[in-house]
């Protein structure tokens, strides 16, 4: 008789906050369940609670890798743009999180890691290893994942400058990256508040955008940071 | 079951008093112990520690009722269960472990709900006949898969998972729905860990021969006729938890506690060995997994309740 084979689980020995922190995850079928429907019940607080507005969807690519490029002055911004992508696509979106603000705490991890899916990206140190990580993702087809390149919540909710990663990332690649604006998600639930305030939150998803014909260099990098930054802005109507 | 009958309880307050007591001796041993053997106390600092968490939890739900017993025992199960299928491989069958997990909750839920015929809390004819139902289920998805290429290692592993960790672990929160439930659940949870714990040190203390060499080769025969010692005297110390049981009662449950948990222990053993992990997962600091904790107490559970309900009936 052959022999059965066991293929344990490569993190078994781990606590579970240790696992939570790693990333790439272990599917998880638990995990997987409680986003769900964690999933439903925010987009339904979003829709009743913030009334939110979604346009512009027919521009999501409907096959293969892309990267939604936003601006960022809430933590409603990544509940936003998640609730933008089908359902069937929530454990495939990866939005990028501060690895200083979302990967120490317990409970903030747990948030990051159940409710939104988020992989911990280092902004201050080794963002070329987090890089590595975004472009490993985005070779699987499906995968979308979720930047901020302004690099962290604006206070004031004005763009600012993107930071030249984001073009380090899409330059000379075919990946398509899709600019958005998310409106209103600044007064509804700005940065230092601990509860969100009923206003109204809308969406904008443009036009995808492609930077396959350029170098991949550091002129070309801060080209696209710039191209995506004015892709940003000009979905903001101002 | 509720929160003020659990305060006013004689049952409950004794075991509350001799667990404080057991834990503060504990406590003092280790401080005394400290200075004298050093680092060596550190990993059973460690155990006692979790300890001290886990003790507030149990005793938590038992001062909540009858359905935080039941709910507890569930979750126990479920999260017992998923350090299975993560060990064992299984949790990348996503159809698999759906099913157990909501056998399951199955099991949990007709503990839970009255029998319709009765009118009594725990359905306990659907109970006994949950895994007739878990276990077609499982062995349906292959077929619906259409797909026979290691379907048997893993059907194998389903149900050996939800007979063992979910269904005959059930049987500790369906103890709740019994005419004693807080003498009868509280017996059962204190004697088994104590059994554990007298294993331990009694192993420590006076351990020469090894028992089960090739399954768990720190257990000694020195450490489990020492518990088995501790736990068939224990009934008797304890009679105040079944005032109705007389001495053959009490030697059952001395030998389901003493060589049932001991078994329990061991059969988790064998699983870990053949898969070749050392713990189930480190859920809890010092003990390991979550299994590691509850292994004595899946294989006496059933087997305490059943002789319960052979000899009186539950109610």
């Amino acid at each position: 008789m052959e022999e059965w084979r066991y293929e344990p689980a490569v993190d078994l020995n781990q606590s579970l906050t240790e696992r939570l922190k790693n990333f790439p995850r272990q599917p998880d079928m638990l995990q997987y369940g409680i986003r769900s429907v964690l999933a439903l019940a925010i987009r339904a607080w979003l829709r009743v609670y913030h009334r939110l507005e979604i346009s512009g969807r027919e521009n999501l690519p409907r096959e293969g890798s892309f990267v939604l490029v936003a601006n960022h002055t809430s933590h409603l911004d990544t509940l936003c743009l998640l609730a933008a992508l089908p359902l069937q696509k929530l454990h495939r979106a990866f939005p990028a999180a501060a690895a200083d603000y979302f990967f120490v705490k317990v409970p903030r991890v747990a948030a990051a890691v159940l409710i939104v899916n988020a992989f911990p990206f280092h902004r201050e140190i080794h963002v070329r290893q987090s890089l590595g990580v975004c472009e490993r993702l985005l070779a699987n087809p499906g995968n979308i994942l979720i930047l901020f390149p302004e690099g962290t919540r604006s206070p004031d909710g004005k763009l600012r400058p993107f930071k030249p990663g984001i073009g380090a990332l899409l330059a000379g690649t075919a990946i398509p990256a899709v600019p958005c604006w998310v409106a209103g998600a600044a007064q509804a639930w700005p940065k230092g508040r601990w509860l969100a305030r009923p206003r109204q939150v809308r969406v904008v998803v443009g036009k995808p955008r492609s930077y396959a014909a350029l170098p991949k260099d550091r002129q070309s990098s801060l080209e696209v940071a710039r191209d995506l930054e004015r892709a940003v802005a000009e979905l903001s109507g101002g | 079951m509720s929160s003020p009958e659990a305060l006013r309880n004689q049952v409950v307050l004794t075991y509350l008093a001799i667990v404080l007591a057991l834990l503060a001796l504990a406590g003092a041993a280790l401080l005394i112990l400290k200075p004298r053997l050093g680092e060596k106390v550190r990993p059973v600092w460690l155990t006692y520690r979790s300890w001290l968490v886990m003790v507030p939890i149990v005793l938590g739900c038992v001062f909540l009722g009858r359905w935080a017993i039941i709910a507890g025992t569930a979750l126990l199960s479920i999260f017992g269960f998923k350090e299975f299928a993560r060990a064992t491989g299984l949790y990348r069958d996503w159809g698999m472990t759906g099913v157990v997990y909501l056998a399951i909750a199955a099991v949990g839920t007709a503990a839970l709900v009255n029998d319709p015929f009765k009118q009594a809390p725990g359905w306990f004819g659907l109970f006994l006949a949950m895994p007739v139902y878990a276990i077609s289920l499982i062995l349906t998805i292959p077929i619906l898969r259409n797909q026979p290429r290691g379907q048997l290692q893993a059907e194998a592993l389903a149900i050996l998972g939800f007979i063992y960790l979910g269904w005959m672990f059930g049987h500790l929160g369906f103890l709740a729905n019994s005419d004693n439930p807080y003498g009868y659940v509280l017996y059962i949870l204190f004697a088994t860990e104590l059994n554990d714990v007298a294993a331990f040190t009694f192993g420590k203390l006076l351990g020469r021969r090894q028992f089960r060499s090739n399954i768990s080769p720190k257990k000694t025969w020195e450490g489990a006729l020492g518990a088995l010692a501790v736990s068939m005297a224990l009934p008797w110390a304890l009679q105040f938890s079944f005032p109705r049981f007389g001495p053959l009662q009490l030697v059952l449950t001395g030998l389901i506690v003493g060589a049932g948990g001991q078994m329990g222990d061991l059969a988790i053993s064998v699983i870990k060995r053949d898969i070749g992990i050392k713990d189930t997962g480190a859920a809890i600091p010092g003990h390991g997994g979550i299994l590691d904790r509850i292994d004595s107490l899946i294989f006496a559970a059933p087997l305490y309740l059943h002789m319960i309900h052979y000899f009186y009936g539950l109610r």
